[in-house]
């Protein structure tokens, strides 16, 4: 699979008919991938997939983290159906144009839900929540896939909810609230939640703002629940539970339990799914002038 | 100092007579595991009540290091009240409690002297009153590593997994499941006082010289440092290819310097609620694109990889120009944390690398 990916790579590279590949090479430990940034038609045999290639790398097609990089006119990308996903989002949200993107579509059985899980298998303890329900294993929209890509019904609602989401739902509201307040101990607010999120686009983010304070920088509980339930509401319909920040949080907070539960309203509320469709717009960004309610007014 | 030996199974007991002492005692503790495929099991040093639900020489190294107990990750400088014209600043109260440290590993026992390089007089005459109040009032234990994981590099930067610096009273495992102590300050011969009925006599230094050998052998991760420190000094070398292309993927999420023992940088700031509140300082990060923009809209390190420089530069370079202190001390916090595998030790090897080829060949534009 990844050498039909590398010759196609390599051709396109060669042609100049892209710039670069964004993908995965073998990370600094046996159990560990990274992301690499392949720029000569030589150095393709770098690229590999197999299921520690757990990085989103569409974040790397954020304008907040540089994109473009000089000289990138048309870039590259390997995706799991996910990391598609998230593609599909950003060019939903006028953050990127599908044209400046040659998708490199991957077929993926699920990825391991943390490098230190990985012992050469995929097996149900290991594999990442966001796997086990997953819609995309075949990826919806690529330019590029290894072999025959069959059709498959993606109609159904888009399920992939950790099963601690319901349970934590299913709780008193206090008790909620002691569960959050206990976690969010944890958190200094280093924002790699928000780094390695494929959809925090803003340039500037509301908690960096200093003038006026709008959210105490301090991760003291006020600052750290203002964090993140500012997160949670400005990623409302647009996350596609890619499930990085968890993975990214380096004191291990499940930060994407809120954007999971918020996933699921979106779809109740407004039959919304994110990531699925170029066109159409996320409810929260968009408004319409006959809205049955009359706040817009 | 006298040395002891200690069972193993006695560690909770320790525990307990340090909380009889009216000691704070910290030591690492494993936290339940949540029931999801993506939880992993995350040991933490926390502020125990009972010697009971301990993970003292558990496992590798505990998630966070002994930083966030010294230089407190958010914390009020002094209170302030507008009065008509006039700003009313009063001190706000802070405890220093009596501490204890459990089950320290040794590069984190290390990273406090340089946190205190930081923080202390030593600094050109600034001191953070209080960190080093706190400090004064810690005691460290150590104790030895018996399983480096793969991320573990310390002896490449002149520790031990048995190395006693910082430390106030040292535990190593020795055969037996007893464990050495070696009281190394004042300090620890208070701790170990207190400790001392559960002490058998003599001591048996050989035995745990043994044992850090044998931990010693574990390490994989090794890297040569010696020339990183000239390499960096070279003027021209701050604008070496090897930054951008070994730089380009980190995204600057922070979790390295968060983590990271001896990192300490912090920002200010004044919570201002009506004219009244508090002024602030909290745990800030080289990593955050803000860290450098200056007020007129320039910022001069304007790309990821710069700030990564800057990052590397501190820790092999800066800490020693500036502060005398040691800057890495190879626990590996910032490669395991780091979420595109961004290692501190690949930018080691190849500066080594570069470092110990002859001139010419360095500046061989297709070198590679
Ligand atoms: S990554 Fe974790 S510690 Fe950092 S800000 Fe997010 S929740 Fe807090
Ligand atoms: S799961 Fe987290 S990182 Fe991924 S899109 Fe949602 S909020 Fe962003
Ligand atoms: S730079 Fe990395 S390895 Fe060195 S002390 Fe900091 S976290 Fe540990
Ligand atoms: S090196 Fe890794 S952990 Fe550090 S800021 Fe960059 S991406 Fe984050």
């Amino acid at each position: 699979m990844i050498e039909a990916i590398r010759t196609q790579a390599h051709n396109l590279l060669e042609n100049k008919e892209i710039d670069v590949v964004i993908g995965y090479g073998n990370g600094s430990d046996p159990t560990r991938t990274t992301p690499v940034f392949i720029r000569k038609p030589e150095e393709v045999n770098r690229l590999i997939f197999d299921p520690r290639c757990i990085n989103s790398l569409p974040v790397y097609l954020n304008k907040r983290q540089g994109y473009p990089k000089k000289g990138w006119k048309r870039v590259g990308i390997i995706g799991k159906g996910c990391d598609i996903r998230a593609i599909t989002q950003l060019i939903a949200e006028n953050q990127l144009s599908r044209d400046e993107v040659y998708i490199f579509g991957v077929p993926c059985d699920g990825v391991v839900s943390h490098f230190s899980k990985w012992d050469g298998s995929l097996r149900d303890d290991n594999r990442a929540t966001k796997c086990s329900e997953c819609d995309v294993h075949i990826p919806n929209d690529c330019d590029f896939f290894p072999g025959e890509r069959p059709e498959v019904d993606r109609s159904g609602p888009y399920k992939v909810s950790a099963p601690q989401v319901l349970n934590l739902f299913n709780l008193k509201t206090d008790k909620r609230f002691k569960f959050w307040e206990k976690e969010f101990e944890r958190c200094f607010k280093c924002y790699a939640c928000r780094e390695v999120c494929p959809h925090c686009s803003c340039n500037i983010c509301i908690t960096d703002r200093t003038t006026p304070n709008w959210i105490d920088q301090a991760p003291h509980t006020k600052g750290v629940f203002g964090w993140h339930l500012t997160r949670a509401l400005h990623l409302v319909g647009r996350c596609t539970g890619c499930g990085e920040c968890t993975r990214a949080c380096p004191v291990d907070i499940q930060v994407d339990l809120f954007n999971q539960r918020m996933k699921d309203v979106v779809q109740g509320s407004f039959g919304y799914k994110s990531g699925y469709s170029e066109t159409e717009k996320p409810p929260l960004i968009t408004y319409m002038t006959d809205d049955s309610e009359n706040f817009i007014q | 100092m006298k040395t002891a030996t200690l069972n193993q199974t006695d560690i909770g007991k320790c525990l307990d007579l340090l909380l009889q002492s009216e000691f704070r005692v910290i030591a690492p503790q494993l936290r339940p595991r949540l029931e999801s495929p993506d939880a992993i099991d995350v040991m933490m040093l926390t502020q125990i009540d009972s010697g009971e639900n301990h993970a003292v020489g558990q496992g590798v190294l505990p998630l966070n290091g002994v930083k966030e107990f010294l230089f407190v990750k958010d914390e009020p400088l002094f209170a302030f009240e507008n009065k008509g014209k006039k700003v009313l600043m009063t001190e706000v109260h802070h405890d220093y409690p009596k501490t204890v440290i459990f089950g320290v590993r040794p590069c984190d026992a290390a990273s406090v002297s340089s946190q205190n390089a930081v923080f202390s007089k030593a600094n050109a005459g600034f001191e953070d009153p209080f960190f080093t109040k706190r400090l004064e009032n810690t005691t460290i234990v150590t104790y030895s590593c018996t399983n480096p994981d793969m991320s573990c590099f310390c002896t490449s930067v002149g520790l031990a997994p048995d190395s006693d610096r910082g430390s106030d009273l040292h535990l190593t495992e020795i055969p037996g499941n007893r464990l050495q102590v070696e009281p190394k300050t004042p300090a620890g011969e208070i701790v170990a006082k207190i400790l001392e009925p559960l002490f058998q006599w003599p001591g048996e230094p050989q035995a745990r010289t043994q044992a850090g050998k044998e931990a010693q052998d574990k390490i994989t991760r090794i890297r040569n440092s010696h020339l990183i420190k000239g390499w960096l000094d070279e003027l021209s070398n701050f604008d070496d290819e090897l930054w951008e292309r070994l730089g380009e993927k980190c995204i600057g999420c922070g979790a390295c310097t968060f983590m990271c023992p001896t990192c300490h940088c912090f920002d200010i700031v004044d919570e201002n609620r009506g004219g009244k509140g508090y002024r602030i300082k909290f745990w800030d990060s080289c990593q955050f694109d803000h860290f450098t923009l200056h007020a007129s809209g320039h910022n001069p390190r304007d790309s990821q990889y710069k700030r990564y420089r800057n990052r590397f530069s501190c820790k092999f370079k800066i800490y020693l120009d500036k502060f005398d202190a040691q800057g890495c001390v190879g626990c590996g916090r910032c490669i395991r944390d780091c979420p595109v595998n961004l290692d501190i030790t690949e930018y080691m090897k190849e500066v080594d690398l570069k470092a110990s080829l002859p001139n010419a060949l360095q500046r061989d534009p297709d070198f590679e």
